[in-house]
């Protein structure tokens, strides 16, 4: 039964990956006009253009593109870049680890930032510091991720030149983009949290393990914390995206060799293949994500898990 | 000889099984209802008694059509009710339900509350409709002042109040009440009981009357039936069924209501609903029963009757009296 | 607690909702600065044409990147001018225009399709559901900001309507699942069965029944979501994918000014800290407006108030008593008032007896239970009044004290087994949990003091129950393994609050005897809470009769029982339908519990007694002694009067 369900889900993970390369493909194809033009300066001559046309492969019908475009990336080929011959695949596997450990940091980072703040500010709600952090949330989840990586960018490395403003060259190139990331992906995580935290430790099994004599750090590491964190490992499922999004500002900002500058880089130059293998690749880490992110979910709950099985 | 109000013919309804469900499961489906049969008439009240997971409350629903049932006919009236035939049920029977709370729309005042049949069947012309919820109001005890509130602003005796004005609105002759006092405090709980009775003799109003205290049942009830796990396993005069069972199952029950200024009772049986065991043939109650034999494992009980308008489902019916008046060893092991 | 909810649920009616709301925003300042700050905004950016200083494009290039005012800048400029020598003050003013423009249109646009697919799909379900739900899966299963900046990125123009689309449109599932859901959650209530059973049909529930009691989830997501709009079309405008220049748009101003901030600091921070404070601005309104409707987040904690007063000096211990309650008032503060939950108990408890409280909603008695073993939820408190346990008083003991008594000395068990054990933890750890704090053992040892136990309670298969977790067991089961965790502590004193409630009746009296049986055998005294009088009457040796947060009737069951002294006690043993002595009609009690939060003179039962005299209205009754350890708080039993009316 286990496997069934399993297989279910990673067909519905090839589904997801194959709609949004479908829908990629097709917007690049439709929304633009003629790609061989685009790659060409105005004025460029026909015979020019056509045999552009015929390097980059989009002289044949579109959806025979689309069938060699599938058919070569099952394989690990993702086509050549417009500019220049880097093959895509190497290009943007080259960049991905360097998505993924500023992500990484980020999720780790902002997930620890908002059980401890959350859980202190649950504990007394309505106190000093659970007003001190329910402004703080307010005040990050209203800062623009671009600004504050100007603003950090402009105190920390133009003025006091204590990290480096741009590029990626040991630890220190990333405090600067990791904060601008904490800052913007821990706010919502924060106030779930607290939520959670405050709904966990009014019901009647935390206050029956209170009956019971457990000493109060107990009741809320041992029974608390997990109940209470079912939430928010959903919640950071559904964030993946925001922090996605705001991957590719500080990336681009910082002048960070990931996915998200990859991206950007490539629209700038209209270099198509590249911009189709980025998005894939993201739709790939990011189903991938929330499956593992659903398992934590089962397995920290033993009533989803009971229900799969 | 009265035609019945309203007649039940082997109703069962099955429910797709979802993860965890009471009742019993066999193919995926949890048999909530099964081959219900019995008559209701004109003014009488028929109590339906049984606890969680004996498809009370589902029954009730099942036989308003508020949930369609998988197999069985009801027939209201002498017209026989089907999916595309509710009309004449919608029109003249009403229930009301156990939560104040949840079954009164948060948003509308009492004064909507009350209107609303009366506009969706045309009951009285427009004009006439304020005089017709002041004197529903009236009815139930509750003042003129009331039509203004929203729900919440009223007190759980009196939301059971607006319930019942609301289904007395469209002047029905059957009214359902689903557990209608359970979730009142015993002060208010009498109050409804008492209103439910006098407007029952007003208006010669007919009461399928579910609930899981017996007390309750006995007091509203000319008749009482008991479910237990989907089926009747006894139907009779009230009276006899409290004073002289005749089902192991209705014996437990009334052994188990704790009962004022009384020693205390003998036979207590195993309590809960087998739920992970499968009874394929045979009585379903016979792995409860202090009574079981072999028989009961290999041929189900039908409804049988034993006296005057009093039917029980067991093989040794007669026995239960005598047998479960002296003192029995009180079965063991989980629920 | 739920006697102190229902307490306070009944306080709720005396004021009306539309003041209790106004009433909450104007106590909330964090709302009001929000207010202010969003309607200033959105006044600046309607009349941005007529309060700007000068044309946002006018470029002058004799007088770029001057800085603003403060800085050294003209007033002419007050936020000093861009690389283009265009005014700032007129172009952030004409940014929050288009800003604004584009994040509410956004909105609506995702607003919309969400709510309507979101009521379809789940009042319809079917197939029409799983459709739509699949297709929000796939959505939500990929960031679509990165599809939406190709998209604009590609385009050969970007027109607002585009970038409305592009923004809004992915939106829709938000709204879709919260819509859904709280459908789904509403449809299945009962009173739209009872709507279907009046004949309406199914529009007319959607609509009229439905939709009124769903919609007000959209505008709090709505605000928010504005902001995260705002933020969203700042980032593209900053990365180039935004209106197209000329317009002014915050981005794209901070753009600039990232390219020249080693020259002109001012010019990336000043549109930023519109983006912030407009964001701020929205969101404390949608932060605010949400805690306005829901009040729910009030109190809660760990925090244990003690009572400010020192116990009365008269008060003691009671000798030979193992608890002793002594004029024990509890209040807990509402937004509707102080709601006073216990008005003035009084009650002992020798080893091995037991007790049995009885009351309504709202009588007080749950809260008794949990001011004993010093549980009452913040900011609900002990005012007045001790509580002696043993000779000590537990209002006013140490957290640390007390904390070293629950568990060990006094135990409680709660109504609704089915919550009172953590849903995500097994059986078995829990209670080896349990028995380990209080025994010290060591795991093999808890580990078969476990399985003692739950053999004790009735469970044939400890092992097995040991390894499952508490949603797999039914409601007596699980009650079961609360007793099991008290019997392993072996207490001296076991609260049971409505311990059998929520349970049904066959399965009540097996806990219930099984529980009796096991605090007798080892000499527990017991309090046993209940609304219903005759479970007292079954087991326990006395019985304390609660009204409303005060004492009606203390005194041995047999002798309340046969001779009930209080007109409330008679009340509630004449209004309940007995199976063994049916009645033909049930004696009333008319009207309803007395609002929690007033204060009050006289009897409490007053308004509602058929015996009320002119004295009970003006001084609350003593409690007046009728027997050897029998006291009833009625002016019926005043030395004067009592022989009169002896029966």
């Amino acid at each position: 039964m286990r496997g069934r369900v399993l297989l279910i889900r990673l067909g519905q993970m090839v589904l997801v990956v194959l709609a949004v390369v479908t829908i990629a493909f097709l917007v690049l194809r439709f929304a633009t006009g003629d790609p061989a033009r685009l790659v060409n300066p105005p004025g460029t001559p026909e015979d020019i253009i056509a045999q552009t046309r015929e390097r980059i492969g989009t002289d044949k019908p579109v959806f025979v593109q689309y069938g060699e475009y599938l058919y070569n990336a099952v394989q690990g080929d993702l086509g050549t870049s417009f500019r220049g011959a880097q093959p895509v695949a190497s290009a943007v596997l080259t960049a991905l680890p360097n998505t993924l450990a500023l992500a990484g940091i980020t999720i780790v980072a902002s997930a620890g930032l908002a059980i401890v703040l959350g859980a202190v500010a649950a504990w007394r709600p309505g106190s000093i510091f659970d007003r001190a952090v329910l402004v703080w949330v307010a005040l990050a989840q209203a800062t623009p991720a671009f600004w504050l990586a100007v603003l950090l960018v402009l105190v920390f490395a133009l003025n006091l030149r204590w990290f480096p403003a741009i590029d990626m060259n040991g630890w220190r190139s990333f405090v600067l983009p990791v904060t601008t990331l904490v800052v913007t992906l821990s706010p919502v995580l924060i106030r779930t949290a607290r939520q959670s935290f405050i709904e966990t430790l009014r019901e009647d099994y935390i206050k029956a393990a209170r009956a019971r004599g457990l000493p109060s750090w107990r009741v809320f590491a041992v029974h608390g914390v997990k109940a209470a964190s079912l939430p928010l490992v959903t919640l950071i499922g559904l964030q993946l995206g925001f922090l996605l999004a705001g991957a590719v500002v500080v990336e681009v900002i910082f002048n960070w060799p990931g996915i998200g500058k990859l991206i950007l880089d490539s629209l700038a130059s209209r270099d198509f293949p590249m911009i189709q293998g980025g998005i894939l690749v993201a739709a790939v880490v990011f189903v991938v994500l929330n499956f593992v992110v659903d398992m934590l979910y089962a397995v920290l709950d033993p009533r989803v898990g009971a229900a799969r099985a | 000889m009265t035609r019945p109000l309203l007649e039940v013919r082997h109703l069962s309804k099955e429910f797709p099984l979802k993860k965890s469900g009471l009742g019993r499961r066999r193919g995926g489906v949890v048999r909530a209802v099964e081959d219900v049969s019995f008559d209701l008439y004109p003014g009488e009240t028929l109590g339906l008694v049984g606890e969680s997971g004996s498809g009370k409350s589902t029954l009730g629903r099942t036989v308003l059509f508020l949930v369609e049932p998988t197999s069985g006919d009801v027939v209201f009236d002498g017209e026989p009710v089907t999916t595309d035939n509710t009309a004449s049920l919608r029109r003249r029977a009403q229930i009301v339900f156990q939560d104040p709370y949840a079954s009164l729309p948060p948003k509308m005042r009492v004064r909507r509350i009350l209107a609303e049949p009366l506009l969706i069947h045309d009951i009285v012309p427009a004009s006439k409709v304020e005089d017709r919820v002041r004197s529903l109001l009236r009815d139930v005890g509750l003042s003129e002042e009331h039509s203004g509130s929203f729900p919440h602003q009223l007190s759980g005796g009196q939301r059971q109040r607006v319930s019942i004005a609301r289904a007395l609105a469209v002047e029905p002759s059957l009214v359902v009440a689903d557990e209608a006092v359970s979730a009142l405090d015993v002060s208010v709980q009498a109050q409804i009981l008492n209103l439910m009775k006098d407007l029952q003799t007003a208006r010669g109003l007919a009461y399928l009357f579910i609930s899981h205290d017996l007390g309750v049942v006995r007091y509203m009830s000319q008749r009482i039936a008991v479910l237990y796990l989907g089926r009747i396993v006894e139907v009779g005069p009230a009276a006899d069924i409290t004073s002289e069972p005749l089902h192991p199952y209705t014996s437990a029950l009334l052994a188990a209501v704790p009962k004022v200024a009384s020693e205390r009772t003998v036979v207590r049986i195993d309590s809960g609903t087998p739920l992970s065991t499968l009874v394929e043939t045979g009585c379903e109650f016979r792995l409860r029963c202090p009574m079981a034999q072999k028989i009961c494992e290999e041929e189900r009980p039908g409804l049988v009757e034993w006296a005057p308008g009093h039917q029980s489902a067991c093989h040794f019916a007669l026995e239960v009296p005598q047998r479960l008046r002296t003192s029995l060893p009180v079965a063991g092991g989980g629920s | 607690m739920s006697d102190a909810l229902a307490a306070v649920e009944h306080a709720a009616p005396s004021q009306t909702a539309a003041s209790r709301v106004g009433g909450r925003i104007l106590r909330s300042p964090l709302l009001l600065v929000g207010l202010v700050g969003t309607t200033l905004i959105v006044a600046a950016a309607i009349f941005a044409p007529l309060l700007a200083p000068a044309d946002p494009t006018a470029q002058d290039l004799a007088n770029i990147l001057a800085p603003p005012v403060w800085a050294g800048g003209t007033v002419d400029n007050v936020l000093g001018t861009d690389v283009l020598g265009r005014d700032v003050a007129s172009r952030l003013l004409y940014g929050a225009r288009n800003s604004l423009f584009v994040a509410f249109s956004a909105m609506l646009l995702g607003s919309s399709l969400g709510l309507i697919t979101g009521l379809l799909a789940g009042f319809f379900g079917g197939r029409v559901d799983s459709i739509l739900m699949r297709l929000g899966d796939v959505q939500l299963a990929f960031p679509f900001i990165l599809l939406a900046i190709a998209i604009l990125g590609v385009v050969a123009s970007r027109p607002a309507w585009l970038l409305i689309a592009v923004l809004g449109i992915p939106g829709w599932i938000v709204y879709a699942r919260v819509v859904r859901s709280r459908v789904l959650a509403e449809k299945e209530k009962d009173y739209v069965a009872a709507a279907t059973a009046l004949g309406a049909g199914p529009w007319r529930r959607l609509f009229r029944y439905v939709f009124p009691s769903v919609w007000q989830v959209v505008p709090v997501i709505a605000l928010l979501d504005v902001g995260f709009l705002i933020i969203m079309e700042s980032t593209l405008s900053f990365l180039g994918l935004g209106l197209a220049p000329p317009a002014a748009t915050w981005g794209g101003i901070l753009a600039d000014g990232r390219r020249n901030m080693v020259v002109s600091q001012w010019l990336p921070i000043l549109p930023g800290l519109a983006i912030l404070v407009t964001v701020l601005s929205i969101n404390l309104v949608g932060d605010g407006l949400a805690a306005v409707f829901d009040s729910r987040n009030v109190g809660g904690g760990f925090r244990r108030l003690r009572p400010k007063a020192p116990a009365a000096p008269s008060s003691e211990p009671g000798a030979g008593s193992l608890l002793a309650v002594r004029d024990l008032r509890v209040e807990f503060p509402t937004s509707g008032g102080r709601v006073k939950a216990v008005r003035g108990i009084d009650f002992e408890l020798a080893p091995g007896e037991t007790l049995g409280v009885v009351g309504e909603s709202g009588s007080g008695k749950s809260v008794t239970a949990a001011a004993v073993i010093q549980l009452l939820e913040p900011p609900g408190r002990i005012t007045e009044g001790a509580v002696f346990y043993d000779g000590e008083d537990l209002a006013r003991t140490s957290d640390r004290r007390m904390a070293s008594l629950r568990g060990q000395e006094i135990a409680m068990i709660f109504q609704n087994p089915a919550v009172s054990l953590n849903p995500v933890l097994t059986i078995g750890f829990q209670l080896r949990e349990a028995i380990r704090h209080v025994t010290k053992a060591s795991r093999r040892t808890a580990r078969d003091t476990a399985r003692e136990v739950l053999m004790a309670v009735g469970i044939e298969d400890p092992d097995r129950i040991s390894r499952q977790y508490p949603f797999q067991l039914s409601g007596g089961m699980n009650q079961r393994v609360m007793i099991a965790m008290v019997l392993a502590a072996r207490p001296r004193l076991l609260l049971a609050d409505e311990p059998t409630t929520a349970l049904d009746t066959t399965t009540q009296a097996q806990i219930l005897d099984r529980l009796v049986k096991l605090t007798e055998a080892e000499n527990i005294s017991l309090v046993l809470i209940t609304h219903d009088i005759a479970l007292v009457s079954e087991y326990a040796d006395r019985m304390l009769v609660l009204y409303a947060g005060e004492v009606c009737e203390y005194g041995p069951v047999r002798e309340i029982i046969s001779r009930p002294r209080h007109p409330y006690t008679r009340a509630l043993l004449e209004s309940v339908p007995r199976v063994e002595d049916p009645a033909d009609r049930l004696q009333v009690i008319a009207g309803d519990l007395p609002d929690p939060s007033e204060d009050r003179v006289g009897c409490p039962f007053a308004d509602r007694c058929p015996l009320v005299m002119e004295v009970c209205r003006e001084a609350a009754p003593p409690r007046y002694k009728v027997g050897p350890v029998h006291t009833a708080a009625c002016y019926l039993w005043a030395p004067e009067r009592a022989e009169a009316v002896a029966t």
